[in-house]
């Protein structure tokens, strides 16, 4: 049976299916004219054999419908820009930049510019959409330009120079900020900078004064070329290069290595090492990963790891040293993670959608839960039951020194029931079966290996 | 049909373009914008108002 991929639709040239655990792209005649031309382009195979685009085999069409197809390879994990890091939407925008200059020599060009368009495998950017390149027509203006402002530069020009954070703005409007929208944003010494001068301020001026104007052919006609768009490119990609992030945004000054996070590391580690030894697993989300101590070990025994944290810092550092393992970084509060959004609520599927692990690590993580989220201990071991596999579980008692700090100033009635040691026993009745466990701090916190009941 | 068409492009952040292509795209945008009577005025101000005088430049003008 062939399943349309939800979140590709809007080019009418090229879109992609799903057909028995593959991942097919099928072309109408336009686009398999595009794919035959890029096929042959030294670019593409060069970029494709370094892992920047992804690999394409010319496929027969399944569906009889198509003027052709190619199959890709099934990405472990798909993640959206905005469960991104700054260093991650970085990686990306670069990515794009590069792949644009280098298309643009070879006589194509990317008609679009959005980070839906790149995937992460292994901590580095990948290039998925082939129906993006097109054989450039002398004259054209780069049409992806003002997209590439709202998707790639003013997210990181937002976070890198206002000090917000871009994932909560591409969670609401994956379009990205408009020009004008930046421009209210932009305060300060940095709205007078060249670069806001340029991309923000005049292409708002310009975007209101010339709206609905036909611009192309005039353009085309005064001799505009792709030295041009690679000029600009070269100028964007020496930008994007420079920005880091804020120094005074959120998570970001504040990081410090927590004493806590590295307690009992190493009995936490073997403990892990036993239940991965212990069966083959595919794929093993890590809930608070913090630095992905834990899903390097779970790399190491040859899964994919999902390292999902809500400290972008902490993730950013981690997606720095990945260094092609087999890590996948979620940036992600776990109390409210990404819903279902786009066209039909069906174009971008929640976070819990694309993830299907074989072993869930929550470590360090439920009493951050149940005593700073306030979440009822039940409904917490109802959702590590939604994932419908074993959960390698950090108890942590009332008696632990870490409780005692996030319930300073709570009291007994704030608090939900299930809490103790032997409320929470009666809880997972029902719903885990103990394999193993094991004490920890003198029996304040115990580690739990639990298998689905 | 545009092979480009299912994306707006935006056509101030088209003609930018040019400027942003360093100084072979301003004479490109120059000769552009010479044959648009209104263009030619909104960009021009544009262009003066952004290199010369920034903080004069008013918010949603």
């Amino acid at each position: 049976m062939v399943r349309p991929d939800p979140g590709s639709f809007r080019d009418p040239a090229s879109h992609v299916v799903f057909h028995e655990g593959r991942v097919l792209r099928l072309f109408d005649e336009r686009g398999l004219e595009a794919w035959r031309a890029l096929s042959t382009a030294p670019f593409f195979s060069r970029e494709t054999a370094a892992g920047r685009i992804i690999e394409s085999t010319p496929v027969e069409d399944p569906t009889g419908t198509a003027a052709g197809a190619v199959e890709h390879p099934r990405l472990p994990l798909i993640t959206y820009p905005y469960e991104w890091t700054f260093g991650m939407l970085k990686d990306a925008a670069l990515l794009q930049l590069d792949l644009l200059e280098e298309a643009l020599r070879d006589g194509f060009t990317i008609k679009d510019a959005t980070p839906f368009n790149i995937q992460f495998r292994n901590g580095r950017p990948v290039f998925i959409d082939m129906g993006s390149f097109e054989p450039y027509r002398k004259g054209e203006p780069w049409i992806g330009y003002r997209q590439f402002t709202r998707q790639f530069l003013f997210p990181l020009l937002m976070h890198a120079w206002a000090g917000i954070p871009f994932q909560p703005w591409l969670r609401g409007d994956p379009e990205g900020p408009t020009a004008a929208q930046m421009r209210s944003i932009l305060r300060g010494r940095k709205r007078l900078n060249t670069a806001a001068l340029l991309h923000v301020r005049l292409q708002a001026r310009m975007e209101d004064r010339l709206r609905g104007s036909a611009v192309r052919s005039e353009l085309r006609t005064a001799g505009f070329n792709a030295e041009l768009i690679i000029a600009n490119v070269r100028r964007l990609r020496k930008l994007v290069a420079s920005l880091a992030p804020h120094p005074s945004g959120a998570g970001w000054a504040g990081y410090q290595e927590c004493a806590h996070v590295g307690r009992d590391r190493d009995t936490k580690s073997e403990f892990l090492e036993q239940i991965l030894d212990g069966g083959h697993f595919t794929t093993v989300l890590d809930l608070g990963a913090n630095d992905g101590h834990f899903s390097r070990i779970a790399a190491r025994k040859g899964a994919l790891a999902v390292a999902v944290d809500g400290d972008e810092a902490v993730l950013d550092r981690l997606h720095d040293s990945i260094a092609g393992q087999p890590i996948a970084v979620v940036l992600a509060d776990l109390t409210n993670p990404s819903p279902s959004l786009g066209w039909r609520l069906a174009e971008r599927p929640g976070l819990w959608e694309r993830v299907d692990p074989d072993l869930v690590i929550a470590y360090g993580l439920i009493h951050h839960l149940i005593y700073t989220a306030s979440i009822p201990p039940t409904s917490v071991l109802d959702w590590l039951r939604e994932f419908d596999c074993p959960v390698a579980l950090e108890f942590v008692t009332p008696d632990d020194e870490m409780v005692e700090v996030l319930t300073a100033n709570k009291e007994e009635p704030e608090l939900h029931p299930g809490r103790t040691e032997a409320e929470f026993r009666s809880l997972l009745d029902g719903r885990f079966k103990v394999e193993s466990e094991r004490p920890l701090g003198g029996g304040a916190r115990i580690l739990f290996h639990l298998i689905p009941a | 049909m545009s092979i480009f068409g299912y994306l707006d492009a935006g056509s101030g952040s088209l003609l930018l373009q040019a400027i942003l292509g360093g100084l072979a795209g301003i004479a490109v945008a120059f000769r552009a914008f010479k044959s648009r009577i209104t263009g030619k005025k909104a960009v021009d101000e544009a262009i003066a108002s952004t290199a010369d005088e920034p903080e004069q430049v008013t918010e949603g003008s």
